[in-house]
């Protein structure tokens, strides 16, 4: 397990890396409309209404965006909670700690592309 | 003509370790009179020369170069023979720095620390020799430029004690090892990058740093280890990258 | 303040023992919530706080493609201010990452890759920023009913 998590650590540092860049970029705008703007009446409700919502879902572009602004904060959030974990449980445990939160990055990231695949 | 100088009296609490006759590290605490222009590492020298000359620390240069007296000072590491006593209050704790096994009183072990440095192969690696009538290698000043800052480490191994994944995690390189490892891939001369990345992404990862930037607020010399170790990482992806597509030994 | 927490055991050890016993490793004296610590550990544990928010995400894409009724209990649960807490402390998050990160980005870039020389450190804060900002400000104003 420690031999794979090496041989994997480029790749899940680069996407880590996407993940705060580009997660970071798309999850602002995100969360100001969907999780405060709307549910607060600061904007109006009827902008995320269901056919306005699903169709811009449904669009191609919609559902990379959307597919980017789940599977990438995932994959940041899962490697910096790794490092949380080492800071302060130690080394020893991360052969159990890191495959669980890869784990539940990776089949987020798959369940995310059925998501929007439903769109 | 006597010159008078002004003293002001301050109290260092300093951590002491006998291996033969202690279980554990405990203190002690001497009251020095201190020039107001004194550095730590002159209280901890007039404590040995006038109070107690059982401490043991370690100390050379005096002049920020040698990196022979990194303590930690009120929690924090430090070049006793730069950090001055007028920057404290009237107590003052001298403890070994952290991360490190603790040999006597101030001096800590640092065999782990060299081996960690040995293993990035820390000189020019050149797939062959140029012969002497070819005469020496030459180099522009912006070629010295891409490596010239990581090469003023002085091997203090204040980052060490500064860095919280060297706390936790035995294997990692740590800052001063990848930063010399890095300065040696950045330098026109040397070949040997794809050696140095198979260490750097070996057991003592390069992946492991978490950027905290911690070696870098504490370096003396602003060599900049946090910045060295995350160019390594770059590095080490297009190594990886390219040894997906290209065989090993190609290069 | 001294450090008296313990390290790990084996911290910095070299690989033989030498001819005497040490005394065993100690953290850092600020780690983890002194000085710069502090910062730092803030910006990992925004770790938890990011995969609950691509976690949430997915939950309401989800929801969007298991039609209307679905979708407008979704908006519902959304109102909720447990949600509404949560996603104001999302938003602190990614502010606190994106400054933080952008401002460490330009010095990680290596020296040379190939040919190619990194441009000065101005222009990644110009373009990391200008990105951000355009960025959020495109996702609003389409999400929030300005535009399409």
């Amino acid at each position: 397990m420690k031999g794979l998590l090496l041989r994997l650590e480029p790749l899940i540092w680069l996407i880590f890396g996407g993940g705060i860049m580009v997660g970071t970029m798309l999850l602002t705008g995100w969360v100001a409309v969907v999780g405060i703007g709307v549910p607060l009446g600061i904007f109006p409700a009827d902008a995320l209404a269901y056919d306005r919502a699903s169709m811009l879902g449904s669009h191609l572009i919609g559902r990379v965006v959307l597919a980017l602004l789940i599977i990438l904060p995932l994959w940041k959030g899962a490697h910096h909670t790794r490092h949380l974990s080492i800071d302060f449980a130690g080394g020893e445990r991360d052969v159990l700690v890191a495959p669980l939160l890869y784990g539940i990055a990776s089949l987020g990231s798959v369940l995310a592309i059925v998501a929007v695949l439903r769109l | 003509m006597s010159i008078s100088i002004e003293k002001h009296k301050k109290t260092f609490v300093v951590t002491r370790f006998d291996p033969d006759k202690d279980e554990v590290p405990k203190t002690q605490t001497y009251e020095v009179p201190c020039q107001d222009d004194w550095k730590v590492l002159d209280a901890l020298n007039f404590i040995k020369d006038e109070i107690d000359p059982t401490l043991s620390y370690r100390w050379s240069c005096r002049m920020e170069v040698c990196g022979s007296c990194g303590m930690s000072v009120n929690g924090e590491p430090k070049l006793t023979c730069k950090d001055p006593i007028k920057s404290y209050g009237d107590t003052i704790e001298v403890a070994p720095l952290a991360n490190f096994p603790v040999v006597r009183d101030l001096v800590i072990e640092f065999d782990g620390f060299m081996e960690k440095f040995q293993s990035v192969k820390p000189w020019i690696i050149r797939a062959k020799e140029k012969a002497a009538e070819e005469g020496t290698y030459r180099q522009t000043p912006a070629e010295l430029d891409e490596f010239k800052q990581f090469s003023m480490c002085i091997n203090c191994m204040l980052c060490y004690a500064a860095c919280p994944v060297v706390a936790n995690e035995p294997e990692f390189l740590g800052p001063a090892a990848i930063t010399l490892g890095h300065r040696y891939n950045s330098d026109s001369r040397d070949e040997g990058a794809a050696e140095r990345n198979q260490v750097f992404r070996g057991e003592g990862t390069v992946f492991s740093c978490s950027y905290a930037n911690e070696c870098s607020e504490v370096c003396p010399k602003d060599v900049d280890p946090a910045a060295a170790v995350n160019q390594a990482k770059f590095n080490a992806v297009i190594d990886w990258a390219t040894s997906l597509v290209l065989p090993r030994g190609s290069k | 303040m001294r450090p008296d927490v313990p390290a790990h055991p084996h911290a910095m050890q070299p690989s033989k023992p030498g001819s005497t016993r040490t005394a065993p490793p100690m953290r850092p004296a600020k780690f983890p919530a002194g000085g710069n610590y502090l910062r730092y550990m803030l910006f990992d544990a925004t770790g938890i706080v990011y995969m609950l928010a691509g976690l949430v995400a997915l939950g309401i894409v989800w929801q969007l493609g298991n039609g209307e009724a679905a979708w407008a209990a979704q908006m519902q649960r959304l109102s909720n201010p447990i949600y509404v807490l949560f996603h104001l402390v999302c938003l602190a998050s990614v502010i606190f990452v994106g400054v933080r990160f952008f401002s460490l980005f330009p010095k990680a870039q290596p020296p040379r890759i190939g040919p190619a020389k990194p441009p000065p450190a101005v222009v990644f804060f110009v373009g990391l920023y200008g990105a951000w900002i355009g960025i959020t400000a495109l996702l609003v104003a389409v999400l929030a009913g300005g535009i399409f």
